[in-house]
C-alpha cells in the first residue's frame, strides 16, 4: 500500500519555500548607502558647536554623541570625519541649518527622536533623554497671570504643544533667542520662571537659587536623543544600528555614558 | 398503487421511508412535476425510470431539500423537505449525478469532509472511512488526490461517501455510468444486505435499464408525471410485448416478410423485428418462412419495450448518449 | 450540547478544507508573495532614492517614516485584498463544479457552512499577509511579539470582511474569466486610492488636505473603506495614524459585519 508520508506535509514543504525566499530576500541591501561610505572610507558627522554633554567642544572630552559614533565608525571600520556646523541650532526651521546629504552621513548633538524629527530623518535613539524642562526658585511655574521665559532649543520638541499649554495656563511668554538672553531674563526678574529644554538647561550657568523641574510628564513626554540619518539610506542605518548593538553589549557605551553622566544629567545639576 | 408492505420489524421509525403527495415544480413557466405522488415503503429499493429531462432530478432536488417544489408536499424518513430540512437531510446519503467530489483532496479527506460535515465522532469517521473504502475497494488510493482518479473511480468513491453516515435513505442519480460490472454487482449486493439488515431504503433514478431489472418497484415517469409503476415483472407482463427477430437469407425473402407482414420492423440492414404476443401467427410465420431465415431469436418484454409501448419512444436514443459523452469531456476540460 | 459539538465538528470540516487546499497549492501560495515582492523590492526600492532627504528640513514626503516603511503596512493588506477577493473563485469553482451540494444536503444549516468557508478564506488570506512581515527586515519596521499578535488579528478581520466581499461578488458573477477581470478592477483601484502609497498628511487640517491633492482625489481616499484598513495597520506596525487611531478597527469590523450579513443573504437566495 502506498502512503503519503504525512497529510500536512506538502503544505509544510510549501511554505517552507515561500518562508526561506522571503526570508532570502529580505536579506538584500534596499540601498548602497553603507557601500558607498565604505568605498569612501569615511563616515561624516555633523554636530553643532556645542551642545554638552552630548557634544563640548573639548578635544579632549569631544561629547557623548562625537564619541558614541566615533566608536560606531571604529567599528564599521571608517574614519570619523566631524563638521562641526555652527548653522545648526542658529534657527527654529531645520532647512535653514542647510545641512545636505554631501556633508552630513549622520547627524547628532540635539536631535530627540520625536515625529518632527522623523518627518525629515530617520533615527537611533541613544540613551541621553531630553524634555521641556522649567527653572524657578520655587520649583514651580508661576500662576496664572506670571511671566515664564521660553528658550525653545533646537532638538525638535514640540513647540507649537508648549506654546498652547502656556496660553492655557494664562503665563505671559517671554521669548529668548539664545541662552545669554534667557538667564539674564531670569536673572533680572523679568520673568518668574523659564522653559528650556533639559539638555540646554543643564549646560546654563544658573545661579545656586534656581531650580530645574520637569514639566508636567503627561503633557510633555520626555524623548530619547537621537543620531540621524538621511532617509532611504537604510542599510547605513541598519549597520550603525547593530554596530551600536555590538558596543552596548560590549559595555563600551556604559563606558561613554558614565564618563558623561548622560543619564543623570538633570539630577546632577543644581 | 401502493406495494404491499414488507414485513419489517416495526421500530420507532415511520414505514413509509420517503412519501410524495401531489408534488409539482415548473422551471420558467415550464412543468417538470405535474402532481406526482409516490409512497416508498422502507428497505425497499425504488427506481425512477425515464428519459433526460422527465423531472427525475428535479424530484431527488426536492428529495433532498435542494430546491422548493412549486405545489405539494413530501417527507423523507417522516420529515418534510421544506419545514424540517435538517431532520430530512440527516437521513439522507446522495449520490449526484455530476461528481461532487472535491478533486483537489485526497480520497481519504473527502471523506473525512463528509464525516465532519455529518457531525460524525472522530473514531467513528475513521472507522467508517476505512470500511466504506475497502467496500469500494479504494484502499490502496486512500490518499490520492481525487484530480487522478478515473470516472469509475470517482463514482465508487462517492458511492462510498454517501454511506458513510449510515443514511437511512439513499439516493442514486445515475449510479452506474462508468462503473463496471464487476463493481457494480458488489455494490449493490452490499445495498441489498443493507436494505435487508439495516432497512436501507435505495431511490435510483436512472435512463439505463440494467439499473432497475432488480429494483422492488420501477416507476416510470415521463414528462413530469408517473405513467406505470410497479415491480419489473408485473410491468413486463402488464405493458411489455415478445419480439421474434429474424435475419432474412436474401434481399428477396426480406420483401416477402414485409409483404406478407405489414406490423415488422427493420432491425439494422437485414434483420426484422416482429410482434410475437401471438402465438399461433408466429408459428404459422415460422412454418412458412423456415427456410428463408438465417437467423431466430425471440426477445422477452423488457422494460425498455414497456417504456416504448408506454410512451411510443425509445428510452435511450442517440443524442442522449451522444450528450452524456459531451458533458463529461466538457467537465474534465473545465477541471484543468 | 451534542448538536452543538456536531455543528463545531462541520465548522471544522470545511474550514479545513479551505486550508488544505490554498496551502496544498504551490502556484497560488508563490502567486500570493510575489506581489508583496514586486511592491516592496522593486517599487519601494525603485522610488526609494526620489523620496529620501537630501537637505535636513526639506522634504517632499512629510511623514516620520520612511517610504519602505509607509508602504509596508498598505502591501499586507494588498495581499489580502487579493489573496480575501480571489477567494470568491474557490466560491464559483465549489458551485459550478458541483461540490456545493455536497454540503447543502448535509445537515449543517447554510449560515455555518457559509460562516465556515469564510473563516477558511479569511485564514488563508491572513496567512498570505502574515507572510509579508517576513521582509519587515527589509523594510526597516522592527516588530515585537505583540505587535505582530495584534497585527495578525486586524489582518484576520479585515481578511474576515473581504472574503465576504468576494462571496458577495461570485453570487454575481457567473464565469471564471469574468471574475479574473473584474476582480483586478475592483481590488487595484480600491488599492490606489487608500492612501497606500502616498500620504494625506496628518498635520494639515481638511482644508488644506484639499489643497494639496484635488478634492476629488482626497474624497476618493476619504470614502474608500480601505484607507482605514491600512491606517490600522499603519497605526501598529509603525506607530503611524493618519485618522483618529480608532477609525480604523472600527472600519474594519464594521466590513466584516456588514459584508458577512450581505453574502449570508445571497448565500441563502442561490
Amino acid at each position: 500500500m502506498k502512503r503519503r508520508p504525512h497529510r500536512w506535509l506538502q503544505a509544510a514543504v510549501n511554505l517552507a519555500i515561500v518562508v526561506v525566499l522571503l526570508t532570502a530576500l529580505s536579506f538584500l541591501p534596499p540601498d548602497t548607502s553603507l557601500k558607498d561610505r565604505q568605498a569612501a572610507g569615511v563616515l561624516k558627522l555633523c554636530v553643532p558647536p556645542s551642545y554638552p554633554p552630548l557634544v563640548t567642544g573639548d578635544p579632549a572630552q569631544p561629547g557623548f554623541d562625537v564619541e558614541l559614533v566615533g566608536a560606531v565608525a571604529e567599528q564599521l571600520g571608517l574614519r570619523l570625519l566631524v563638521n562641526t556646523l555652527p548653522s545648526i541650532g542658529s534657527d527654529f526651521n531645520p532647512r535653514n541649518w542647510s545641512l545636505t546629504r554631501g556633508q552630513c552621513d549622520v547627524i547628532a548633538g540635539g536631535l530627540a527622536d520625536t515625529v518632527q524629527t522623523r518627518s525629515f530623518l530617520q533615527t537611533i535613539p541613544t540613551s541621553a533623554e531630553t524634555g521641556w524642562v522649567g527653572i524657578s526658585p520655587t520649583g514651580q511655574l508661576p500662576a496664572a497671570g506670571g511671566t515664564v521665559a521660553v528658550l525653545p532649543g533646537t532638538s525638535g520638541l514640540d513647540r507649537l504643544a508648549l506654546s498652547g499649554w502656556l496660553r492655557e495656563q494664562q503665563l505671559a511668554v517671554v521669548p529668548t533667542r539664545n541662552a545669554q538672553q534667557f538667564t539674564e531674563a531670569l536673572q533680572s526678574g523679568r520673568a518668574q520662571a523659564g522653559i528650556t529644554e533639559s539638555f540646554v538647561a543643564g549646560a546654563l550657568n544658573l545661579g545656586p537659587d534656581q531650580r530645574i523641574f520637569w514639566l508636567p510628564d503627561d503633557r510633555f513626554p520626555h524623548y530619547r536623543m537621537a543620531l540621524g540619518m538621511w532617509k532611504g539610506d537604510q542599510t547605513l542605518k541598519t549597520a550603525i544600528a547593530s554596530a551600536l548593538g555590538e558596543l552596548e553589549r560590549s559595555g563600551a557605551v556604559d563606558g561613554i555614558e558614565s564618563r558623561y553622566y548622560v543619564k543623570q544629567y538633570i539630577t546632577l545639576s543644581p | 398503487m401502493t406495494s404491499p408492505l414488507p414485513e419489517a420489524p416495526q421500530g420507532p421509525l415511520p414505514a413509509i421511508a420517503i412519501s410524495v403527495e401531489k408534488l409539482s415544480a415548473a422551471y420558467g413557466g415550464r412543468t417538470v412535476l405535474d402532481e406526482v405522488t409516490l409512497q416508498i415503503p422502507r428497505g425497499t429499493s425504488f427506481a425512477l425510470l425515464g428519459p433526460n429531462g422527465a423531472g427525475k432530478t428535479t424530484l431527488l432536488n426536492i428529495l433532498s431539500t435542494l430546491r422548493r417544489p412549486d405545489g405539494g408536499s413530501a417527507s423523507v424518513a417522516g420529515a418534510d423537505v421544506v419545514r424540517q430540512q435538517t431532520l430530512a437531510r440527516r437521513s439522507l446519503g446522495v449520490v449526484f449525478q455530476d461528481s461532487s467530489l472535491d478533486d483537489r483532496l485526497s480520497a481519504w479527506e473527502n471523506l473525512e469532509f463528509h464525516g465532519l460535515v455529518y457531525g460524525m465522532a472522530p473514531k467513528l469517521r475513521r472507522e467508517r472511512s476505512a470500511a466504506v473504502l475497502a467496500l469500494v475497494e479504494l484502499e490502496d488510493w486512500r490518499d490520492d488526490i481525487v484530480r487522478s482518479f478515473s470516472g469509475g473511480m470517482r463514482r465508487r468513491l462517492e458511492i462510498a461517501r454517501a454511506l458513510l453516515h449510515e443514511p437511512q435513505i439513499l439516493f442514486l442519480d445515475e449510479p452506474t455510468v462508468g462503473l463496471d460490472a464487476q463493481t457494480r454487482l458488489r455494490i449493490w449486493r452490499y445495498l441489498d444486505e443493507m436494505r435487508r439488515e439495516r432497512q436501507l431504503t435505495v431511490l435510483t433514478t436512472t435512463h439505463y435499464i440494467e439499473e432497475v431489472e432488480s429494483a422492488d418497484t420501477v416507476c416510470i415517469i415521463d414528462h413530469g408525471r408517473i405513467i406505470a409503476e410497479g415491480s419489473p415483472e408485473v410491468l413486463k407482463s402488464r405493458h411489455g410485448s415478445r419480439w421474434l427477430h429474424v435475419v432474412p437469407r436474401d434481399q428477396a425473402a426480406l420483401d416477402a416478410i414485409r409483404a406478407q407482414r405489414p406490423d415488422a420492423q427493420l432491425l439494422g440492414q437485414h434483420g426484422l423485428a416482429l410482434p410475437a404476443d401471438d402465438g399461433a401467427m408466429t408459428d404459422a410465420f415460422l412454418t412458412a418462412f423456415r427456410d428463408r431465415l438465417t437467423e431466430v431469436r425471440f426477445q422477452d418484454p423488457t422494460l425498455e419495450s414497456v417504456f416504448l409501448s408506454l410512451t411510443g419512444r425509445q428510452l435511450r436514443d442517440r443524442a442522449d448518449g451522444d450528450r452524456d459523452a459531451e458533458r463529461a469531456a466538457g467537465r474534465r476540460g473545465g477541471r484543468r | 450540547m451534542n448538536t452543538f459539538v456536531m455543528a463545531l465538528r462541520g465548522l471544522y470540516g470545511v474550514w479545513l478544507r479551505e486550508i488544505t487546499r490554498a496551502t496544498r497549492d504551490r502556484a497560488q501560495l508563490i502567486g500570493g508573495i510575489s506581489r508583496p515582492l514586486i511592491w516592496l523590492l522593486i517599487l519601494g526600492v525603485g522610488l526609494n532614492p526620489y523620496f529620501r532627504g537630501e537637505v535636513y528640513g526639506e522634504v517632499r514626503y512629510v511623514i516620520p517614516y520612511t517610504y519602505l516603511q509607509f508602504l509596508f503596512p498598505a502591501v499586507i493588506v494588498l495581499n489580502i485584498m487579493y489573496t480575501s477577493i480571489q477567494f470568491a473563485v474557490s466560491v464559483i469553482w465549489d458551485r459550478e463544479f458541483g461540490f456545493l451540494r455536497e454540503v447543502l444536503v448535509s445537515p449543517m444549516p447554510r449560515w455555518l457552512i457559509l460562516l465556515g468557508k469564510v473563516l477558511g478564506g479569511a485564514t488563508v488570506a491572513m496567512l498570505h499577509g502574515g507572510l509579508v512581515l517576513i521582509l519587515a527586515r527589509f523594510a526597516d519596521v522592527t516588530l515585537s511579539l505583540e505587535q505582530t499578535a495584534v497585527a495578525l488579528v486586524l489582518m484576520f478581520v479585515l481578511a474576515f470582511g473581504l472574503t465576504s466581499f468576494g462571496v458577495i461578488l461570485a453570487a454575481r458573477v457567473r464565469s471564471f474569466e469574468g471574475f479574473g477581470v473584474f476582480s483586478n478592477t475592483v481590488i487595484l483601484p480600491l488599492y490606489f486610492t487608500s492612501s497606500s502609497v502616498f500620504p494625506l498628511d496628518p498635520a494639515l487640517t481638511r482644508a488644506q488636505q484639499a489643497v494639496t491633492y484635488p478634492e476629488w482625489l482626497v474624497f476618493l481616499v476619504q470614502i474608500n473603506p480601505i484607507t482605514y484598513a491600512v491606517d490600522a495597520l499603519r497605526g501598529v506596525l509603525i506607530n503611524f495614524n493618519q485618522f483618529p487611531p480608532l477609525w480604523g478597527p472600527l472600519v474594519i469590523v464594521a466590513m466584516a459585519v456588514v459584508f458577512f450579513i450581505i453574502a449570508l443573504i445571497d448565500f441563502n437566495r442561490q
